[in-house]
């Protein structure tokens, strides 16, 4: 089962059911408090960033281990698989991979310009000719 | 906590500013809370609207700064004591209501005002 939990806007705790309280501001922006230290401190206005106990100040000085947990989560590495398109195995996918590569489509390109060349060349010549 | 004597703001937009409570409904009551109605007495009005200042209106409670426990499990305060003007037959008699509402207008019956604002909290 899944406990449904908050997070607390000043300190930054998680805040599980029955505990804590929420502040709804003339504005309608809606608080969650851990507990009422939380709750005081926000309405004394002290600032989160200037008390070494909140997720905040931790995070901005660097403290404790909670950056390196989220960095190892982020490198997971995507393996591609080469999978067969319905009607075209991957046999013939593999084998126009190997022969439609951009450089053999170039130079088979510019094969045939030379050779069209050449005949445009060849039937101007004979056009003069006559 | 709406007793006797508190000053509630008007939210909506009949001409009332600010409402004095005068009375709670029901059987022995004392205090109201969110969704109850209650008599007050305008004490502040804007100029020639409907609702004068003197007048003696009925109200439902829409905000309220004493925290209130849900069955969920979470508790909620507002900044202030808040009410929206209403007619013998429980119908707003503003077109629109600013700001914040809570929920707990839907269960006792008030879905309009609940609809008619911006925010239900």
């Amino acid at each position: 089962m899944v406990i449904k939990t908050q997070i607390c806007n000043f300190s930054g705790f998680k805040v599980y059911p029955g505990h804590g309280s929420t502040f709804v501001r003339g504005d309608g922006k809606t608080f969650v408090f851990a507990n009422s230290k939380c709750k005081s401190s926000f309405h004394m206005r002290r600032k989160p960033a200037n008390l070494n106990w909140t997720y905040l100040y931790r995070r901005l000085n660097k403290k404790g281990q909670l950056e390196e947990e989220k960095k190892r989560v982020k490198r997971r590495s995507v393996k591609t698989v080469q999978k067969p398109v319905e009607g075209a195995s991957i046999e013939v996918l593999r084998a126009k991979r190997q022969t439609q590569r951009p450089e053999v489509r170039t130079a088979a390109r510019s094969a045939a310009l030379k050779e069209i060349k050449a005949r445009q060349q060849q039937a101007r010549a004979r056009g003069k000719n006559t | 906590m709406i007793s006797v004597h508190t000053r509630l703001k008007v939210i909506d937009n009949s001409g009332g500013k600010e409402i004095m409570c005068i009375r709670v409904l029901g059987t022995n009551r004392k205090y109201a809370t969110l969704g109850d109605v209650i008599i007050g007495v305008v004490k502040n009005a804007v100029p020639n609207m409907p609702v004068k200042k003197s007048d003696v209106v009925r109200a439902v409670v829409v905000r309220i700064k004493k925290t209130i426990n849900r069955k969920n499990f979470f508790s909620v305060r507002f900044d202030d004591n808040a009410a929206v003007i209403i007619g013998s037959d429980g119908n707003p008699k503003g077109t629109r209501i600013f700001g914040p509402v809570a929920r707990e207008l839907r269960d006792k019956n008030f879905s309009k005002i609940a609809s008619l604002a911006q925010e239900v909290v």
